[in-house]
């Protein structure tokens, strides 16, 4: 197995380019979410980083995701661009209008039909189409979501945090899972994982991706040191089983001045992601439209 | 009588100028090594800040390009409630800010627009809806806005620090300017400097030589100073107590019935802004500047006490030289023992021509390590630039290339002097002299005679008025012993 090539070199300004270009200036409509939606306040939450992170390690223990990305993605070569083509996608579904979110959903499947092999470590075929494996990706993002903002961010009331699994659903039906699969609750989303806890393993591949990803080599030193706070809260807010199955030791217990540091990490790596071109526009566009939605949503 | 005078005066200014000479860095072994670690640590600060800067350029340009929606735009985004005010300044956001300000005055990376940006991050943060205003003065003074006051305008006439300025009339008929301060904002950085891990770690990279629990403790004093509206009244009155009858300086008096820790409210004064200078005759500016010098060496010099946020946003201009100063939340008072070293330094080096006794001074004020070898001539050599203006009489132009060259030389790792230079904390504020007044100076490319203007303020010599604005100041200054004797 080759050893990854590039570095992490652009993190910041390709993530905050990619994000840019998916705030629309002026959509035609408010996208399969809006701004009134819970998922918009998740996605813009001070812990979505976190839960961005969280997904990854959630996503690469199902051993066929984690072989379509090992043996069809450039991420050993091109490891930023990567992540930032990751999360263009996530942010133009749930900010784009809806005919954009569409057409973004449309070439991710057509790139899926391509993705198919045989997972080296199970022996098992696999596509990237599989509604399977789609619905363990998408129920790993909409978990952590969750998780971090419930550990690091604002916390979700219970029927807020059933609105935003329930919302959600319509990212894993544009990728090809029918709706009747999707877990529309909490609950039913925890069901889901238990079932297919089994299947999970942490790969070759898996253990060596995420540990590129938790300790990426090149970061600039400023960074690198808010990596580490942004990566400890990752592991802590993952499941302990799946502490267990990565072999991460147990974390001390977050305690508030600790949670007040991750925090803090958090809202510098926000300011330094702000001060990349475009970011601040993007989010007054998105600030005014949750405004609007708030203020129509308590007069009418 | 010298002694007196000693203990009266005393002289940073022109020597204050001076210890931008002296590096922030402890004497150090490896000086390339050890600038590469500062230029990384800085780029550190600078990325820290740069979130700021970038949002205090694109703000506006988003209301300009908004038209005839500028207006709602601008309250769309307005802070509502102490909520908002936590997101948009809490987790170090604010704490962030401080910081970009505190790098403003130890960078030579930025160039000058950009330190401007820099000092203008408080304006960037949305202003607060009128509800929200109305709240805390409500809290503060006792009743809302309208009850308190005779006139109230809902819409903020300005960005303060940590605040905004309404303008109001009193009860009793005074057309005052209130400022309000964001509400939880002192709460909210207060928790911020309370949890110093990460700034600790955040300055151990950004400045590896520096005592960081010295930085964190003048980092949260002067947080704490500004966040206590009280202290600014206090500063401001003691101000403008000074310059009372000053024929060219303006300060605004305090109304202290209506002012609490969260709310400042003082006379309403209006003019020009430093922006619209530029459509002004060079003149008019020439003697905007000289009034702005006088004030800055002046209160230095006679108060003990120096105004450390000299940004362009402080001034109104009047015309004829007069200048009203606004904004006293960051004044640094000198005791006679610290200014007494500065006053020697350029005492001995621009008047009796004595470089021993410069090095000496310098040595006394802890800048030079005693017994450093080197000669002193080389010493001198290296601290000329920042005596330029005033080791000669004649006219002199400012220019943006004098403030720059004053900042590199401040950040001149090549020296063989970097060993051996410091600057004592009670000192560093003053390097706002070069890159607040300097910069602020040669942005307007005034002219003037400065050592002659220097030599009437500086106490070893109070020479004669060498312009028109000093023969009125003279005249101000007997009338004012006059008062004083009566």
């Amino acid at each position: 197995m080759m050893p990854p090539e590039g570095t992490v070199t652009g993190l910041v300004e390709r993530s905050a380019a990619a994000y840019v270009q998916a705030v629309p200036a002026q959509p035609a409509d408010d996208g399969f979410f809006g701004p009134a939606s819970v998922t918009w306040r998740v996605s813009t939450d001070l812990s979505a980083p976190v839960a961005g992170l969280r997904s990854l390690l959630m996503q690469a223990l199902h051993p066929l995701a984690m072989a379509g990305v090992d043996q069809h993605s450039d991420w050993r070569r091109d490891p930023v661009g990567r992540l930032a083509a990751t999360s263009a996608y996530e942010a133009t579904v749930t900010f784009g209008d809806r005919a954009t979110a569409t057409r973004a959903a449309e070439r991710v499947k057509a790139i899926h039909i391509h993705v198919r092999g045989v997972d080296t470590v199970t022996g098992q075929p696999y596509a990237a189409g599989d509604p399977a494996l789609l619905l363990w990706v998408h129920v790993a993002l909409v978990d952590s979501g969750l998780a971090a903002a419930g550990l690091l961010g604002t916390p979700l009331t219970a029927t807020e945090a059933d609105a935003y699994v329930a919302e959600m659903r319509i990212a894993a039906e544009l990728l090809g899972v029918a709706h009747e699969q999707v877990p529309g609750s909490v609950a039913a989303m925890g069901a889901y994982i238990d079932k297919v806890r089994p299947e999970l393993r942490c790969t070759p591949a898996a253990a060596e991706s995420m540990s590129y990803l938790l300790d990426p080599p090149g970061l600039d030193e400023d960074i690198a040191d808010l990596w580490q706070d942004i990566r400890d809260a990752a592991v802590l807010s993952l499941p302990a089983w799946a502490r267990e199955l990565y072999g991460y030791a147990e974390p001390p217990p977050l305690t508030d001045e600790r949670r007040t540091g991750i925090r803090q990490a958090l809202g510098v790596l926000d300011a330094v992601f702000m001060g990349e071109p475009g970011v601040v526009e993007a989010r007054q566009r998105l600030t005014l439209r949750m405004r609007r939605a708030r203020s129509e949503g308590t007069s009418g | 009588m010298t002694g007196r005078l000693r203990k009266l005066t005393l002289a940073a200014g022109l020597g204050g100028a001076s210890i931008a000479a002296l590096t922030l860095l402890r004497g150090q072994q490896n000086r390339r090594a050890a600038r590469l670690r500062l230029q990384r640590g800085l780029a550190a600060l600078r990325l820290a800040a740069r979130g700021g800067a970038r949002y205090a350029s694109n703000a506006p340009r988003l209301f300009a390009s908004a038209g005839e929606h500028r207006e709602q735009l601008r309250n769309d985004l307005a802070l509502q409630t102490a909520e908002d005010v936590a997101a948009t300044l809490g987790t170090m956001k604010g704490v962030l800010m401080k910081l970009g300000q505190m790098a403003s005055y130890v960078d030579d990376g930025l160039a000058p627009a950009a330190r401007r940006t820099l000092s203008r991050l408080q304006d960037s943060v949305p202003p607060m809806s009128p509800e929200l205003a109305a709240q805390v003065i409500t809290e503060e003074l006792g009743a809302p806005p309208a009850e308190v006051f005779a006139t109230w305008d809902p819409e903020p006439i300005a960005a303060a620090s940590i605040g905004q300025v309404h303008r109001a009339m009193t009860r009793d008929g005074r057309a005052v300017a209130v400022k309000v301060q964001y509400p939880g904002i002192a709460e909210t950085i207060a928790a911020d400097l309370g949890n110093v891990a990460l700034l600790r770690r955040m300055l151990k990279i950004t400045a590896p030589h520096q005592d960081v629990d010295a930085l964190l403790a003048e980092l949260r004093e002067r947080v704490t100073e500004e966040l206590d509206y009280r202290r600014e009244a206090r500063n401001q009155q003691m101000f403008a107590d000074f310059y009372r009858g000053h024929p060219t300086i303006s300060v605004p008096d305090i109304v202290p019935g209506l002012s609490t820790r969260r709310v400042v409210t003082s006379d309403l004064a209006d003019g020009a802004r430093f922006a619209e200078l530029a459509g002004w005759s060079q003149a008019e500016r020439d003697l905007a500047a000289e009034t702005i010098y006088r004030f800055v060496f002046r209160s230095l010099y006679e108060a003990h006490a120096f105004n450390g946020d000299p940004h362009p946003g402080n001034y109104l201009f009047h015309g004829g030289g007069r200048v009203t100063f606004l904004d006293f939340g960051l004044v640094k008072y000198f005791t006679s023992e610290e200014l007494k070293p500065l006053v020697e330094m350029v005492k001995h080096l621009c008047v009796d021509n004595d470089p021993e006794g410069f090095r000496r001074a310098m040595e006394d004020a802890g800048f030079l390590m005693a017994g450093a070898p080197l000669p002193t001539d080389m010493i001198v050599e290296h601290m000329a630039v920042f005596y330029d203006t005033v080791r000669e009489r004649g006219p002199r132009t400012m220019t943006g290339a004098y403030a720059t060259a004053v900042t590199r030389r401040f950040f001149d790792f090549r020296s063989p002097l970097t060993a051996y230079v410091q600057i004592p904390r009670s000192y560093v504020i003053l390097q706002r002299i070069n890159l607040g007044l300097f910069a602020l100076l040669g942005d307007l490319a005034a002219t003037a005679d400065w050592r002659c203007i220097a030599e009437e303020i500086w106490p070893f010599v109070q020479g004669p008025p060498c312009t028109p604005m000093g023969a009125a100041e003279a005249r101000w200054r007997s009338g004012r012993e006059v008062t004083a004797a009566s």
